[in-house]
């Protein structure tokens, strides 16, 4: 399997470290219910598809990126720096 | 427990008992300085990043014209430079007209003779110069624009070049080094033999720099040899 890096080209999936799925958000750990920490922690859905995950390109780089997988094929269907992904996420919420 | 007040007394107490001892031991000190200078102009030798572990000469298949040529690079200056966050126009800016450098893009170098900017992350480069000296004025020149971190004893540098380098080289780099992908003044940033690198192209004869940590000199060295055998190789020391 290779990973396009939206900053360094197409490369070995040796170079990169698998986080897992980019959807869950840590919720404020002073305020969140016990249950909602536990959800954060602990649960993930494993779907047989498309996933959008987070890997670190730590031979290169040093970048998050996520990227869109299909966990049946290992298609790559997108890579986006996760910083973006971050940045876009928090402006939609300001506005 | 005991009382704050009671406690601070007791540690400042402890503090200038200290302070009148370690008096002390700076006169005992330099009446043996001169005995240790000598001990350690003894201990304290500098050293090339690539000593102990290369031998200059002509090494591999010994039959015809060395294919692969390694030059052992001492004495330059590297430093990486960080740009704050935003800051990545300003610190061209800057580069432009302090240096005369321009900030090269993703996967590029840009080099001149033996100074220049090599990409390495994004928002990260390093910087190459003749000598450290040459860097000395970096941290001052951009100074709220970016992070300048010398790095001048804290990697190896190898040049690489002859006709067989880049078949050697495509041995352990999982990036296409071919011309159709790759040339000079291209950059990446990966690992050999499970060693980070950085490397980057200087010219289309091929010449290639290879970046590697200092600790790791030793077991990149040992891949070099293993995969420029094959093609007869040349070790040359090298100042720049």
């Amino acid at each position: 399997m290779r990973i396009r890096c939206p900053h360094c080209g197409e490369r070995d999936n040796g170079e990169f470290s698998y986080l897992g799925d980019a959807a869950p958000r840590r919720p404020d750990g002073m305020e969140a219910s016990a249950q909602a920490m536990h959800d954060y922690v602990y649960l993930r859905d494993n779907p047989a598809g498309t996933l959008r995950e987070l890997w670190y390109h730590a031979a290169g780089c040093r970048s998050w990126l996520v990227v869109t997988r299909d966990t049946r094929t290992h298609a790559i269907e997108a890579v986006e720096p996760a910083r973006d992904v971050a940045r876009a996420r928090s402006s939609g919420e300001a506005a | 427990m005991s009382d704050p007040a009671t406690t601070r007394a007791s540690s400042s107490q402890a503090f200038s008992s200290q302070a009148s001892s370690s008096q002390a031991a700076s006169s005992q000190a330099a009446s043996s300085q001169a005995a240790s200078s000598q001990a350690s102009a003894l201990l304290w030798r500098p050293r090339g990043a690539w000593e102990g572990a290369t031998k200059p000469g002509r090494h591999g298949a010994p039959d015809g014209a060395a294919g692969v040529r390694l030059t052992l690079r001492d004495g330059f200056g590297l430093a990486t430079l960080i740009a704050a966050d935003g800051k990545d126009a300003d610190l061209q800016a800057i580069l432009a007209e302090r240096f005369g450098l321009s900030l090269p893009e993703a996967g590029a170098a840009q080099i001149e003779g033996e100074r220049g900017l090599i990409w390495s992350a994004p928002g990260q480069w390093l910087a190459l110069a003749p000598s450290p000296h040459v860097l000395r004025d970096l941290p001052e020149a951009l100074r709220g624009v970016a992070a300048v971190t010398d790095q001048s004893d804290s990697r190896a540098l190898v040049r690489i070049s002859g006709p067989q380098a880049r078949a050697m080289l495509a041995k352990g780099v999982a990036v296409d080094l071919h011309p159709r992908a790759f040339g000079p003044g291209r950059a990446a940033v990966t690992s050999i033999a499970h060693i980070g690198v950085q490397l980057w192209q200087r010219d289309a004869g091929p010449t290639y720099e290879i970046a590697v940590a200092r600790s790791f000199a030793g077991s990149f060295w040992g891949w070099l040899e293993h995969a420029a055998a094959e093609f007869g190789y040349e070790v040359e020391p090298g100042r720049v």
